[in-house]
């Protein structure tokens, strides 16, 4: 052990007389103030296009033994996959690990439990992703496995049933989180049910998923046309070309980056409460919001500022008050899902059943508030600036996160500098640009409110707010008689 | 339990990367075998604090981590819920620091701030830009010398609403919610100290005098009773300046009693039903184990990854698999650090019976009783714990909490080598003995059902009902 007896016992002699002598002069009441703020330091990264098309990317990081590699695809279940089939896109990820023309779904599993590693493929909206964080000693066959899985995969028929039955059972029993249900509820009523971003898997959807379905989506999905390949940690960019370009030798060449073309939104409509009944529930599940921008708005960083300010932390205006003087909840929140599309601005958290009333003039007031009716001090905006400037480095500690943020970068189509620039864009946020935001992208005349809640206890105390009108909807978001 | 719910995953992942185990068949390379370490030095004040630092310079920040030797154990019968209302209580201003600053100093400035309470110990931590380390400690020494300066009966009510809102967010508006205080009710004696929840019972928050509440800090939250650990971007010269300036007159707390845990043991199987708004049944089977101070704890740790996870382990493999009766299944020891328990869970799929899942899942554990693993499922079962440890060193705050883990139970923040090489050690012979002393008759079963479905129960006519949803 590192830890000596004699020198620890010096050691507190040593400090004893210290504190002693501290003791007489030190002021607690005097915040200790800041060293010198460290430099910014951003990972590089270089960018490759391999022979089959797709883009790799190399961060070299040599701290500690270890790889993170992932291949992402970009576009999502929002662009390719079709209204009637929801849940091909999640279903033909699992699939990958069913087994390959030379191994079965077993076999592919003790080959990575040995490599003490394993696989993991998903699909989100709009990219997917396929990839693994490893030791530098077991990337190469890691590799090789992650290979066989994307090329070789043989989908066979009754992994697809078990996978069926299995996706039945998780939907049936998300249907009774009011987590779940207020999140689907509220994308039902923001984007319409024709709307990509309004839809999401159910029964009918998964089961008529077919074999041929999944082939199908597979084949047109998984191409290096679409794929930006990033590598993270303890290799060199020479050294895993040659493995990559090795390694995916067998992926034929081929696919396109999607448009991003989301329909045309519903039609607004004036501000809603949209009230699911949950019988019993000891509390009601919040959520209230609007369409939002894209990621490459040019109100990002003002945007960052203002949410920040309104609900993004602890101590933000919605926690602040709902949480922390009113004691309605156990937190509450705001954020924005930045994506290609218009993905939601959304506000709420789980309010105990018998302030549901409260909170949601509470809610409100703030929303208003933020807007313009309470205006921003120059310690919040200095706080929010200084949170999003400052918690920078710490995006970059993992190899894994390292992967994730320059891919998103990538995907998003940013700048390879955009760090930099973000640093700067905050930090010349006013207040006006704060309430020029919320007012802009918070659109309170035309938001839905979803609360997923008691509603022999809360409608009328609801309506008796003078909000918004309720309409009553079941848990799939369809009005209810 | 811990005070802002988003945070829990990072804790939850911070564990589980601690439980893995080692690898057995994959050659460790010069590289890998010397990453398994955390290098630290220790010291501790004359007031009993004990100091943990580990330098890390690969991003410019911080992780302070205060582990204080209290959880829900040192409570008592009628004064439950008090470690984990501390939790709370201790972001509320101290002394020297008024409300808000400590959120201030932290997510304020870039970093990031939660607290987590279990049956044994309590930890707060901060995570910092490296430049705002001392006002860290400042934040962490005001509020261990000088909470009690600034605590009044509306502090405390304000914190008591906000955790009774925790429990309905985590147990009473969740499906399955109350299934953790069900057993452990049931497992352990009503005296105890691993009966009650950690959360506590809202009937003794709300009846807790502020006395009550101030005389539990005043034993507990002592120097005496705490680990420091400061990881990252720091220079342990100027940091040890800074913590016997701010922690060095902080008095020494009186001696502290810990109470007396038995081990517990089942005389027969116990089983109950319990309906709840659920929309399908779920199995649920107990047994009493071992906590971190028993070797016994890294064989469970290896029998729950060969019973299941991957397609390969025995009771995912027949009931997910081959039987197709069940959605998902799960099996893993939960050490506490006196005592512990080893768990499975069956999710059925529709048109299988807990009672036919129940009798399939002992079939198959039993099999394993009689034969034992095999060498190749022993090695799968240990392969990723270099990965897992290699990948915890990402984080300060994760090596902050293996390092205060260590010194906090086993008396060495360097006992995570003697863990990995304990993981490292177990063998087939070890595995088969602790599944037949451990996996035996005195169990519970506990049936979840939705409401009015008791003939869903795992042998309904031999399960006894419990306490319905309010």
């Amino acid at each position: 052990m590192r830890n000596n007896k004699t020198i620890a016992a010096a050691l507190a002699a040593f400090l004893a007389c210290s504190s002693a002598a501290l003791a007489q002069t030190l002021d607690r009441t005097k915040v200790p103030p800041a060293g010198k703020p460290p430099a910014l330091h951003v990972p590089t990264w270089t960018k490759t296009t391999l022979s089959n098309g797709a883009l790799l990317v190399v961060s070299e990081r040599h701290n500690l033994p270890l790889v993170s590699f992932s291949i992402t695809l970009v576009g999502g279940a929002n662009q390719f996959e079709r209204a009637d089939r929801r849940g091909v896109a999640g279903l033909t990820a699992a699939m990958l690990s069913e087994g390959t023309t030379t191994r079965n779904g077993d076999q592919l599993a003790q080959a990575l439990q040995l490599l003490g590693t394993s696989v993991s493929v998903g699909i989100g909206d709009e990219s997917g992703s396929i990839g693994f964080v490893s030791t530098t000693a077991t990337l190469a066959p890691t590799l090789d496995i992650l290979a066989d899985m994307l090329v070789n995969s043989t989908f066979p028929a009754e992994s697809l049933e078990r996978l069926r039955a299995q996706r039945l059972v998780a939907l049936t029993q998300a249907n009774a989180q009011p987590g779940v249900i207020g999140r689907r509820v509220f994308a039902r009523v923001l984007y319409g049910a024709s709307h990509p971003m309004g839809q999401e898997p159910d029964e009918t959807s998964v089961k008529a998923i077919t074999r041929d379905d999944v082939v199908a989506w597979h084949k047109a999905y998984f191409r290096p046309g679409r794929a930006v390949i990033t590598v993270v940690g303890d290799v060199t960019q020479a050294g895993v070309q040659a493995a990559v370009e090795k390694a995916l030798a067998a992926w034929p060449a081929g696919g396109d980056k999607p448009a991003f073309t989301y329909p045309a939104l519903p039609a607004t409509h004036p501000l809603t409460i949209y009230l699911v009944d949950k019988p019993g529930a000891a509390q009601s599940t919040f959520n209230i919001g609007n369409p939002g921008p894209p990621r490459s708005t040019p109100d990002y960083a003002a945007l960052q500022v203002m949410n920040t300010i309104l609900g993004g932390q602890f101590q933000s205006r919605l926690n602040a008050n709902i949480r922390e003087e009113k004691g309605y909840s156990y937190g509450v929140n705001s954020g924005f899902s930045y994506g290609k599309g218009p993905g939601p601005f959304r506000a709420g958290g789980d309010i105990v059943t018998a302030k549901s009333d409260a909170a949601l003039d509470e809610f409100m007031k703030e929303l208003r508030g933020i807007q313009g009716s309470r205006p921003v001090t120059d310690e919040e905006l200095k706080t929010a600036k200084d949170a999003l400037i400052q918690r920078l480095p710490g995006q970059f500690a993992s190899v894994a996160q390292v992967g994730g943020t320059i891919t998103s970068l990538i995907v998003q189509g940013l700048p390879d500098t955009f760090y930099q620039e973000y640093v700067k864009q905050v930090s010349v946020v006013t207040k006006g640009d704060v309430v020029r935001v919320a007012k802009q992208y918070i659109d309170l005349d035309h938001a839905s409110i979803v609360i997923v809640g008691d509603r022999a206890t809360i409608e009328g105390p609801l309506k008796a707010t003078g909000v918004a009108p309720i309409v009553i909807l079941d848990n799939e978001g369809k009005p209810k008689t | 339990m811990p005070r802002i719910f988003r945070l829990t995953l990072i804790v939850i992942c911070v564990l589980a990367a601690s439980i893995g185990a080692a690898p057995r068949q994959a050659k460790p390379t010069a590289a890998s075998s010397s990453a398994i370490n955390i290098p630290f030095e220790k010291h501790t004040l004359p007031n009993g604090l004990t100091v943990i630092l580990s330098v890390d310079k690969s991003t410019p920040t911080a992780a302070v981590l205060m582990w204080y030797h209290v959880g829900s154990k040192n409570e008592l019968p009628g004064r439950t819920g008090f470690a984990h209302l501390f939790e709370h209580v201790m972001f509320t201003g101290s002394g020297h620091v008024p409300y808000g600053l400590h959120d201030k100093l932290t997510e304020g400035v870039g970093g990031s701030n939660n607290g987590t309470t279990n049956n044994d110990r309590t930890s707060y931590f901060e995570t910092v830009p490296s430049n705002y380390l001392e006002s860290a400690l400042w934040l962490e020494s005001d509020r261990m010398g000088f909470l009690l300066d600034s605590l009044d009966i509306a502090k405390l009510n304000a914190q008591r609403d906000i955790v009774k809102n925790e429990r309905r967010q985590g147990v009473d508006n969740q499906p399955y919610g109350r299934v953790g205080e069900i057993l452990a009710s049931t497992m352990y004696p009503k005296t105890h100290p691993y009966s009650w929840p950690v959360i506590g019972s809202m009937t003794d928050l709300s009846a807790a005098s502020e006395e009550d509440v101030k005389n539990f800090f005043r034993l507990y939250y002592a120097p005496n009773n705490s680990f420091l650990a400061v990881v990252g971007d720091i220079d342990p010269a100027h940091v040890k300046g800074w913590v016997a300036k701010y922690f060095g007159d902080i008095p020494r707390g009186q001696p502290i009693t810990r109470p007396a845990v038995a081990p517990v043991t089942l005389a027969a199987e116990k089983r109950l039903v319990y309906e709840d708004r659920v929309p399908l049944p779920r199995l649920y089977v107990e047994w009493p184990t071992v906590g971190v101070t028993s070797d016994d704890a890294y064989a469970l740790d290896v029998l729950g990854a060969i019973l299941t996870g991957p397609r390969t382990a025995r009771l995912t493999k027949a009931l997910v698999f081959e039987q197709q009766a069940a959605a998902g299944v799960s099996a893993r020891q939960g050490s506490n650090e006196d005592v512990g328990e080893f768990d499975l869970m069956i999710n059925p799929r529709p048109g299988h019976t807990l009672t036919e899942l129940e009798a399939a899942a002992d079939a198959i554990i039993d099999r394993l009783k009689q034969e034992g693993p095999t060498a190749d499922e022993i090695a799968g079962a240990t392969a990723g714990e270099e990965l897992g440890f290699v990948r915890g060193l990402e984080s300060n705050l994760g090596k902050a909490n293996r390092l205060a883990d260590g010194a906090g139970y086993h008396g060495d923040p360097g006992y995570f080598k003697t863990e990995y090489a304990k993981s490292r050690a177990v063998t087939a012979a070890d595995v088969k003995r602790v599944a037949n002393k451990y996996l035996t008759k005195g169990r519970i079963v506990l049936s979840v059902v939705p409401l009015g479905k008791t003939d869903q129960a795992s042998k309904p006519g031999e399960s006894q009902k419990v306490g319905g949803v309010q």
